[in-house]
């Protein structure tokens, strides 16, 4: 009796539950998308001044903001070489008033216009990003005219400078993502000039005013810059307000060119960078090459979202969601004028950093075995996720910024969908076996005296201090050799003949 | 007329929006939606703006920790975590996985006062997010298994916070005094044993209570077509239960203030690397309109570069110490104004706290000049035109709006009340408000 009584109530929950399902149905799968919608893009528009300063526009009026981004070419690869650093410095005295404002004026002027003012170096160049309400391009105009034309390098202002740079670097050393991506940039990029951004704090010791006047006078010309404007305005017009704010702005011969990147390492080489007490292990992988064709640009693109461009990507899934060793675990494909870098990082538990580096080779491994669906999901985030990526006013200027100063064209903006759309298996095999599939530098930063012991697991590795003194190199399972003066001749960096 | 609840929503907007007034340039915002209800009580906005193929989501459900009973802190903050492990028809976690694997973003966040879920999604996956809210707004996986994975992943980082963020208990003391009165004193995490003894009765009661369509507002905003989205939006929330008239019952009015008397403490703190202050204001429950100056007033304080607190304190304090913030916070119907800055020694905190209220006295008896005024109008318009001018900027701005608004039907008339702020307006708040005998200090000294 008792089982008949369960097997009815079994059958009434069965049948409201078939009776719901049924009535609702739509709820039981995700619905099908609506055909995408096209995305209009507005065109860049270019002119060249007088001066030979470039000036690009795109129209947007849906909102009532303009964007200034200034970009010079004026970068970290420039500093003198005595001066590392001196980039940085230049584009930090930006912001510090000008002969006519002092600093606190500049800042009065900078709420009145109700802009937002960045100023951002990279190793190819400056980018001064100012966005103000869209009434105010002349006032916006006249600041940044009186930044290029009447700097204030007063010893005042200087001697403030320096003190908040060699402070922020003085905290950033106790980091172990900085100083990881610091040392990463140096060992990778080796001599090439792009290494230069990984000066450290003892590098503001070089810096004077006479070399800072220098580098400006030879670096902020027109002929070195380009000037992006967005908003409710057009060519003509932002042609016309530029000049009469920067036509005095005198351009200059500008000497020098950056060599290309190389397929850099040759071997892959692992190293340590002590950051004592650490609680966490920084890992980076790098590699670089000379600036692929546009079409293996976007073969990168889908690479690195197969790999770690986002938290749906196989390193994230792998370190963080299946294994549980890191906080996070993400991959680049950096570009810049002499040519780009893939890199790896990720922020794992210190016991775990050898574990971690070998499931990230194992991941880069998999680049070789690609398929069409992963491709295809790949490509999908990225036409998706494109017009998000530009819609918030900011990046929509920075993104036209960024493309101008690569040199890039119609490819990475009103072109974008159709050269994701061409990337196939094939393709994206093809491009990981040249740039992935070769020999990386590994840089790991933290506490050494917890990382040490599993690093010697996979192979010999050289141990450096926080500011990148090398201290010695330990074999693979085998004893440390301290350095005594020079290096033990067998341990010479890859690059150096 | 805006509401006492009205003010509670702008100054979580004013922490980052602002108003503004400028002598050049429209002041009304760009702003079009329209807005209806359904049957069963839930609210829907709708904001078309055809410039990118995007679609924003947001819901926001009327539940923060004020909604909390003693004794049960964290619910609020545990049940947005909860609201991405899974409901009827999407496996645990997969909610984000559906929104990623289309290229788009989501996020949430809990308050004191409503917690908000709000995704971006290129336009053609409306329907995707619209059945991925509705069916955790229906009907919610919340099994025991779940309940204890997502208390114990609170319980971890509830102590890890303690342990390594510097002031963190300072900031909740502060509040504690400042607030006085368990709803809005609490924090949002809750306490550990609080946590501890959380039960999936306790969860299932505040769910069903608080996460029901007549206590929660939906907003599209983007590039779709309105009689679209409307069938979508009928088909997916409409047969959504609402709940009777027990839901969500008004908060209590604040108490009043114990004393009308300054209060000073002194507490320690083990992880702070240099001594801080922390000095507060009580805005009563300022009444509606005032909330436009008070929040004017915010950003004459201590927003922009110029501010007039921000550059006093810039002048005795070392300019290698962290900015010094302060802002508005609202919590239910009580509005109240912090600052926090950190300071070489405890002298050097008295020196800024007399600079304030220095300060504070010669903002009160002079009226600010046009052109500074204007200057912190611009500021204020600047992050007002900011939060509308992205998709899902918008659609949170909208459902935030509506939340906290009694006439949601005048919000395009906003700025332009912000621009017509005077300083007469301005002069007055301040005496009103900022005096010493209705401010609280907190001073954190090292160990």
């Amino acid at each position: 009796m008792t089982k008949i009584r369960i097997i009815l109530s079994l059958a009434a929950v069965l049948w409201a539950t078939l009776l719901y399902a049924q009535r609702e149905p739509f709820r039981r799968n995700p619905p099908s998308p609506d055909p995408l919608q096209e995305l209009k893009l507005p065109l860049i528009d270019t002119a060249v001044m007088s001066n030979r300063l470039s000036v690009s526009v795109a129209y947007r009026d849906d909102v009532p903001f303009i964007g200034l981004e200034l970009i010079v070419f004026a970068g970290e690869s420039f500093s003198p070489e005595r001066s590392p650093g001196m980039a940085m410095f230049a584009a930090q005295m930006l912001g510090r008033g000008s002969l006519t404002h002092s600093t606190s004026e500049f800042q009065e002027i900078l709420d009145s216009v109700g802009g937002t003012f960045s100023v951002s170096v990279n190793p190819d160049y400056v980018l001064v990003s100012f966005h103000f309400l869209e009434e105010y391009l002349d006032q916006a105009l006249q600041l940044i005219s009186e930044m290029l034309l009447q700097p204030n390098f007063s010893e005042r202002e200087i001697a403030s400078a320096r003190l908040r740079v060699t402070y922020d670097l003085s905290e950033k050393d106790k980091d172990p993502e900085f100083v990881g991506q610091r040392h990463l940039i140096r060992l990778l990029f080796n001599d090439h000039p792009y290494a230069k951004s990984s000066f450290t704090r003892e590098a503001i010791r070089t810096w004077n005013l006479k070399d800072l006047q220098d580098f400006f006078g030879r670096t902020y010309r027109p002929n070195n810059a380009h000037i992006v404007l967005t908003g409710s305005l057009n060519l003509r017009t932002a042609v016309r307000k530029v000049s009469t704010f920067l036509n005095l702005w005198q351009p200059q011969e500008i000497s020098g060119s950056l060599i290309p990147l190389s397929l850099a390492p040759e071997k892959t080489r692992l190293c340590l960078i002590d950051v004592p007490q650490s609680q966490e292990a920084m890992i980076f992988l790098g590699t670089s090459y000379p600036l692929p064709s546009v079409p293996e640009q976007f073969d990168l693109k889908v690479l690195n979202q197969v790999l770690g461009g986002t938290l749906n990507s196989r390193l994230f899934m792998n370190l963080r969601e299946s294994k549980a060793f890191a906080k996070f675990a993400f991959s680049e494909a950096d570009l810049w004028t002499a040519g780009g870098a893939f890199i790896i990082r990720a922020k794992v538990r210190p016991d775990v950093a050898a574990a971690s580096i070998k499931e990230i080779k194992k991941e880069i491994e998999g680049m070789a075995n690609l398929s069409s669906e992963e491709i295809e999901q790949a490509k999908a985030y990225l036409i998706g996720h494109f017009p998000m990526e530009i819609e918030p006013f900011e990046n929509f200027s920075g993104k036209i910024a960024e493309i101008k100063a690569l040199g890039a064209g119609d490819e990475c903006w009103s072109k974008y969908y159709e050269q994701v759309s061409l990337v196939n298996a094939e393709r994206a095999v093809a491009a990981a076996k040249k740039y992935l599939l070769r020999p990386f530098l590994i840089v790991v930063a933290g506490d050494k005296n917890r990382l040490a012991d599993q690093l010697a697991e996979i192979g010999s590795f050289e141990v450096f201090d926080n500011k990148g003194q090398f201290l010695y190199t330990v074999n693979g399972k085998g004893a440390a050799h301290e350095a005594r003066g020079m290096r033990p001749e067998f341990q010479r960096r890859p690059g150096h003949k | 007329m805006l509401s006492k609840t009205r003010i509670a929503a702008t100054l979580s907007l004013a922490l980052t929006i602002g108003f503004a007034s400028s002598a050049q340039g429209q002041n009304s915002a760009p702003l079009s939606f329209s807005h209806y209800k359904l049957k069963n009580g839930l609210e829907v906005i709708l904001s078309e703006d055809f410039a990118f193929p995007v679609v924003s989501v947001a819901v926001a459900y009327h539940a923060g920790s004020i909604h909390e009973p003693a004794g049960k802190t964290g619910l609020a903050y545990l049940m947005e975590d909860l609201m991405f492990r899974g409901s009827l028809n999407v496996p645990p976690h997969q909610h984000n996985n559906y929104i990623w694997r289309r290229g788009g973003e989501l996020n949430a966040s809990a308050s004191e006062d409503k917690t908000l879920f709000y995704q971006t999604v290129p336009s053609n996956q409306l329907g995707l997010v619209l059945w991925l809210e509705s069916d955790r707004m229906k009907s919610l996986e919340l099994t025991d298994r779940v309940f204890e994975d997502a208390r114990n992943s609170l319980l971890e980082d509830l102590p890890l916070r303690r342990l390594t963020v510097p002031y963190y208990d300072s900031f909740l003391s502060f509040d504690q005094l400042l607030f006085f009165d368990f709803a809005r004193g609490h924090s949002l995490l809750g306490t550990e044993d609080d946590v501890r003894n959380l039960t999936l009765d306790d969860v299932k009661n505040f769910y069903g209570t608080y996460y029901v369509p007549n206590n929660a507002v939906l907003c599209v905003a983007g590039s779709f077509d309105k009689q679209r989205a409307r069938d979508l939006i009928a088909r997916y929330f409409e047969t959504i239960p609402s709940r009777g008239n027990d839901l969500n019952p008004a908060l209590q009015p604040p108490p009043a203030p114990p004393k009308k008397q300054q209060i000073v403490r002194t507490l320690e703190d083990n992880l702070a690397s240099a001594p801080a202050f922390h000095l507060g204001f009580r805005l009563s429950p300022p009444s509606s309109d005032e909330f436009y100056a008070l929040s004017l007033i915010d950003y004459i304080l201590f927003r922009g570069r110029s501010s007039r607190l921000a550059r006093r304190l810039e002048n005795i304090r070392s300019p290698l110490l962290s900015p010094a913030s302060g802002g508005i916070e609202v919590r239910g119907n009580q509005a109240v104004y912090k600052i926090f800055a950190t300071v070489n020694t405890l002298a050097m905190a008295e020196q800024c706290q007399s600079a304030i209220f220095s300060e504070l006295d010669k903002l009160k008896i002079a009226y600010m000049p046009e052109s500074e005024l204007t200057r912190f109008k611009n500021l204020l318009k600047k992050d007002y035109l900011w939060r509308i001018s992205s998709t899902r900027e918008r659609a949170i701005f909208l459902a935030e709006s509506y939340l906290t608004m009694d006439h949601f039907d005048d919000l395009p008339l906003e700025l332009q009340r912000f621009m017509s702020i005077t300083p007469v307006e301005i002069v007055t708040l301040l005496n009103r408000y900022f005096k010493t005998e209705n401010s609280l200090i907190v001073n954190v000294r090292t160990k």
